[in-house]
């Protein structure tokens, strides 16, 4: 009975968050398309709802309701699969990426994160990595030209930042002794990691806009050359849930990873611990400004050739990786 | 019925079974694909015995890194010409196969029978955590191997570089 019990519990938690995330995804739709207009001196959505507030809804009715086409030549149970692969594992991520401590409301004490396992990072890192599987096959499945080259295209760029993504993420790990990313936050009390681990940094911002195919790193797109890349055969929802999975919701968890990583978590901003603001909030609001930096370099940097992206992975940024955990290294040892 | 034997049960079917998809689908895309699912369902199994470092890990190296080359050298192989068997090659493959088997029987049995002897008892590793046990055996007492091992790599690598560069490269910064 107990089992029951706990099963149905994490049952419920992870809808709450599985739903939670829908509905943060497709308003981050409207914050990314009215940035974008504004970047580029237009408004943007303005006329469903005031200021087009309801056009997120819109958009999921018309992308719901529209004829799913599925080509001849494709293959079907692939071309199916394929969608579902890039996107589940991205949502899988928030099962070990934790917002805030636990706190009580009415004598129960709600836990904000679904799991807290040992290698809370490390599992991130992999469920991140299972959704190139989405692209490529994606780019199998349609059987034409332009979503293989997409998808092959992609499969090059991630191979390269997952390495440099890897020993990047050694530094923080380093410092706080264990891959569990509430010990990570709990190691940062006094200094955020930003501070020994710049390099690491830079290589996890250049990394993250590689994952999530954003654009100095979008080849897999392309759409002046490629038409569309791999979703070029896709069509309805099955369309929708490439770039929700990855420009909303895995560009959304990994900032949380990455101000988990960087920049102390729920902890308080440096001096203005005495305000009376929840550590969620904080947490919150640095992950938003992250995000909004990546939106930022998205809506005003043109797109790399592909042989510069890999030539930018494997030349500079695993170095700069490297060379970040023996400064790491230097630091433990002079400071502890 | 414990939590842990439904998860043990519902792993172990799934990656015989997908196992079972590795061998037989004619398709070789479908076969790379019941290969993740083999390698993701024994990293369950690994997380259901509480060893979640190597189970992380089997997703990382081997249902990424690794099946992910597969992946791509069988993606550009057009798709009907991915479903013709060579009989012959069945002739080399079985052999080695049923020494492949017999070497991993050995293994788990020899492994199902050392179990629990050495230092890191359950209380051990629940007290220090897995990745501190791996760690401390890994740059203690078998330092020389790991180091030797990543020699090896190091010299595959170079080798690999050296034998797949071009002659000459044309336009090198075009």
């Amino acid at each position: 009975m107990e089992i029951l019990g706990t099963v149905i519990g994490i049952t419920i938690k992870s809808l709450i968050f599985i739903v939670g995330m829908f509905l943060a995804a497709a308003y981050l739709t409207l914050v990314e398309r009215k940035f974008a207009g504004h970047v580029q001196q237009r408004p943007g959505p303005l006329h469903v709802g005031y200021h087009g507030l309801l056009q997120p809804i819109a958009d999921a009715l018309k992308v719901l309701t529209k004829e799913d086409l599925v080509p001849d030549n494709a293959d079907k149970f692939l071309f199916y699969l394929a969608s579902l692969l890039a996107f589940v594992p991205s949502i899988m991520i928030l099962a070990v990426v934790p917002f805030g401590e636990p706190f009580e409301i009415f004598g129960f004490t709600i836990y904000p994160y679904i799991s807290d396992v040992n290698v809370g990072l490390l599992l991130a890192l992999a469920f991140g990595s299972i959704s190139l599987y989405g692209v490529i096959f994606a780019g199998w499945a349609s059987n034409s030209k332009y979503p293989m080259i997409g998808g092959l295209r992609k499969a090059a760029v991630l191979i390269g930042y997952e390495v440099a993504l890897g020993f990047a993420i050694a530094g923080p790990i380093m410092q706080a002794g264990t891959f569990s990313l509430k010990g990570i936050v709990e190691a940062q009390q006094g200094l955020w990691f930003i501070i020994p681990n710049i390099l690491a940094f830079v290589v996890i911002i250049f990394a993250v806009l590689a994952e999530t195919g954003r654009t100095p790193f979008d080849v897999q797109e392309a759409e002046a050359e490629l038409v569309g890349g791999y979703v070029t055969e896709y069509s309805a929802m099955k369309f929708g849930l490439f770039p929700l999975a990855e420009w909303y919701i895995a560009t959304f968890v990994l900032s949380a990873i990455t101000v988990i990583l960087f920049f102390g978590g729920w902890n308080p901003l440096p001096l203005l611990g005495w305000l009376p603001i929840p550590g969620m909030v904080w947490f919150f609001l640095k992950l938003f400004a992250v995000f909004m930096f990546f939106l930022w370099v998205h809506w005003t940097l043109p797109r790399y050739r592909v042989d510069q992206i890999t030539e930018l992975a494997w030349k500079v940024m695993l170095p700069l990786a490297l060379a970040n955990i023996f400064i790491v290294a230097i630091w433990i040892m002079i400071f502890g | 019925m414990e939590l842990n034997n439904v998860a043990f049960w519902t792993f172990s079917s799934l990656a015989v079974l997908s196992a079972i998809g590795v061998v037989f689908f004619r398709n070789i895309i479908y076969a790379v694909l019941s290969l993740i699912s083999t390698l993701i369902m024994v990293s369950g199994l690994f997380f259901n015995m509480g060893a979640e470092l190597i189970g992380a890990l089997q997703i990382i190296i081997y249902a990424v890194a690794i099946v992910v080359f597969y992946v791509l050298v069988i993606s550009t192989v057009p798709e009907d010409k991915g479903q013709t068997v060579d009989v012959n090659y069945m002739l080399v493959s079985l052999p080695v196969g049923f020494l492949i088997f017999i070497e991993l029987a050995y293994v788990a049995l020899y492994g199902a029978w050392k179990s629990n002897t050495g230092m890191f008892t359950p209380e051990v590793v629940k007290e220090m955590g897995n990745v501190k046990a791996v760690a401390s055996m890994l740059f203690t007492k078998y330092l020389f191997p790991f180091e030797v091992a990543s020699v090896i790599l190091l010299v595959a690598m170079i080798g690999a570089i050296i034998i797949g560069r071009k002659d000459h490269v044309l336009d090198e910064e075009a």
